[in-house]
């Protein structure tokens, strides 16, 4: 474990040691750095500061928890010309992420009709282990144009509306995909899994607005007092994680070939004008578009749940209040050293949360800032946020992305089998429709942080600003 | 000589294997990844596939072996049983026999590295999950 200083209430220093080029900085209060006691997920934060043409400190966000190469919270900028891209910075999931929407119903008008709504939600929308759909075929020519569109292509297809698009980060659509660079291996895996949840901590959950922090904003983002919501968390299903893996191989001769030292394997990685680092950066883009459809598809397919329901009027009037990515590099233009600097920013298990005023926010967020979702457990709550000048100046517009992991899987599951989870949230009126026990026992609300410490780390830092708490009442689990 | 069990990991799992051959750690890799799957439903080796063994060193021939044998699960829920010389042997999925546990995601590189001492090999594999 490297050496922590403390800089103030919300933010530890790991200062420059061994082989590190930049600091590390956490975000995070004392408690929520003291979960982090016993795992490895602070000396990750380290080994990210030892890769080349790191700019600025190598920061982890308060969720941060144990992952592989960086740590799940982790961020980091790249020099453009003398920095890299790693897939261990990105991670398996490729643009894993959520949406939310908002429907045109209060608690009170839903609350008589959630279960028939969750079983909808649970019939229409495939999840679980190997989850496919058999209404969604693509042929390989469609398929490419899914991973050089995104949710444009899934709208072009009829699933949803134009307007989605302004509410989706990057418009859904990220221009430097190309298809040619995903091999046949990730396009098999890929096929037939569009429009499904997947499993692990991926769901779909109706909630309702519990609390408005700021009521102005709240107003603009359609989330008014009682407003039921659906949360959507999936990301680029087996195409992404073969994305990865394909690369991760192909990343690891090429930090051998440009004499990159690597802390730890997961981490390798090429310059980012190498032909191995361009590859990555075609295919990782195309990976990203295939998450943005496959939310959309997602998207499309609880608005026809929601219209089974509650009527087609229902699901009309349902509007996406956003979607973002949580697991993503872009290339994006910072202020550093007082210049505008193009960097390539790593975000794995955060969130971009652009500021008011900021040129890439579509018209209706420019005077609010970006939309930051920050989902919870399944019993508690979850958050609405938006993006800071704070955000921008420190963290390269960068927040959280949920409440991150105390337990492991096994310790969960320890904890849950002498009970019944799925009947303890039904009595706190939660439902809960899930493929396999497993799931749920391995997600029960314990195994996760109080995501309320770790979004009030966010807005006392100032790098972010709450909204809106959600509260759950039915969950999709995979 | 007990061939995996799964220590403590806060997101996802990790198994440390052992084995006395390089051959003996896939085959501990295959039975824990097997435990991931489908836990302790019977597998019969029933069918083979081929799995071509690639890499630079033993860490990377065993996580890239182990990636095949989930993208032989993934894409043909091929359920794997033992590791033979062609590749893999084991079953097509059967929903009557085989209980689907999750999904893994990925075998992953972090912190993999075979170590040799007088017993063996050993290595420390972390699932994404």
């Amino acid at each position: 474990m490297p050496q922590v200083e403390r800089i103030d209430d919300y933010r530890w220093r790991i200062p420059r040691q061994g082989g590190m080029r930049t600091e590390g900085l956490i975000f995070a209060d004392e408690q929520l750095m003291r979960d982090l006691e016993g795992d490895q997920a602070v000396q990750q934060v380290a080994n990210v500061a030892h890769l080349p043409g790191i700019v600025g400190p190598a920061i982890a966000m308060p969720d941060i928890h144990w992952g592989y190469g960086f740590p799940i919270g982790g961020v980091a900028a790249f020099d453009e010309a003398e920095g890299v891209v790693s897939p261990g910075g990105v991670g398996y999931d490729i643009n894993c992420g959520v949406r939310l929407l908002a429907t045109p119903l209060t608690l009170g008008e839903a609350r008589p009709r959630l279960r028939q709504l969750v079983d909808a939600l649970y019939a229409t929308i495939p999840s679980g282990l190997g989850a496919s759909r058999s209404d969604v075929r693509l042929a390989r020519g469609d398929l490419d144009q899914v991973l050089r569109l995104g949710a444009r292509w899934a709208v072009e297809q009829g699933y949803g509306d134009p307007a989605d698009l302004e509410a989706i980060e990057g418009n859904g659509t990220l221009p430097d995909a190309d298809p040619d660079c995903v091999s046949d291996r990730a396009k098999e895996r890929g096929k037939s899994q569009l429009g499904t949840v997947g499993s692990g901590n991926h769901f779909v959950e109706v909630g309702y607005v519990a609390e408005r922090h700021d009521e102005r904003v709240a107003d603009r983002l359609g989330l008014g007092p009682a407003t039921v919501t659906v949360f959507i968390h999936s990301g680029s299903r087996g195409l992404g994680y073969q994305v990865c893996d394909d690369h991760l191989d192909l990343m690891l001769r090429a930090a051998a070939k440009y004499g990159i030292a690597l802390p730890d394997k997961q981490l390798c990685c090429a310059p980012l004008g190498s032909p191995e680092g361009k590859r990555y950066w075609g295919a990782m883009n195309a990976a990203a578009n295939y998450a943005f459809a496959n939310r959309q598809l997602m998207a499309h397919y609880a608005r026809r749940a929601l219209g089974t329901v509650f009527g087609e009027d229902t699901a009309r009037r349902t509007r996406l209040v956003y979607d973002v990515c949580h697991n993503i590099a872009k290339h994006e233009t910072h202020e550093v050293s007082g210049a505008r600097t193009r960097l390539c920013v790593h975000r794995k298990g955060a969130t971009r949360a652009f500021p008011p005023g900021h040129p890439e926010l579509a018209p209706q967020f420019r005077d609010i800032g970006q939309p930051v979702l920050i989902p919870g457990d399944m019993g508690r709550y979850s958050y609405v946020l938006v993006g800071t000048a704070g955000a921008f100046t420190e963290t390269f517009g960068s927040s959280c992305h949920g409440a991150g992991r105390r337990l492991s899987r096994h310790k969960a599951k320890q904890l849950a089998r002498p009970r019944n989870i799925p009947m303890e949230l039904e009595a706190q009126g939660i439902l809960i429709r899930a493929a396999t026990r497993a799931t749920v026992d391995e997600e029960m609300p314990e195994a996760y942080k109080d995501v309320a410490r770790v979004v009030d780390v966010v807005d006392r830092a100032g790098i972010g600003k709450k909204v809106a708490q959600l509260k759950p009442v039915a969950v999709v689990k995979g | 000589m007990t061939p995996y069990r799964f220590v403590p990991h806060t997101a996802d799992v990790a198994a440390e294997l052992r084995a006395e051959s390089e051959l003996g750690l896939y085959q501990a890799g295959v039975d824990a990844l097997r435990e991931l799957l489908v836990g302790t439903s019977p597998v019969r080796s029933l069918e083979e596939r081929p799995i071509p063994v690639r890499g630079a060193d033993p860490t990377e021939r065993l996580v890239r072996f182990l990636g095949d044998v989930l993208y032989l699960y993934d894409t043909e829920r091929f359920v794997p049983d033992r590791v033979s010389p062609a590749g893999l042997s084991g079953e097509p999925f059967d929903p009557a026999r085989h209980h689907a546990l999750r999904e893994v995601k990925a075998v992953t590189y972090h912190g993999a590295a075979v170590l040799r001492d007088a017993a063996g090999c050993r290595a420390t594999i972390v699932f994404d999950v």
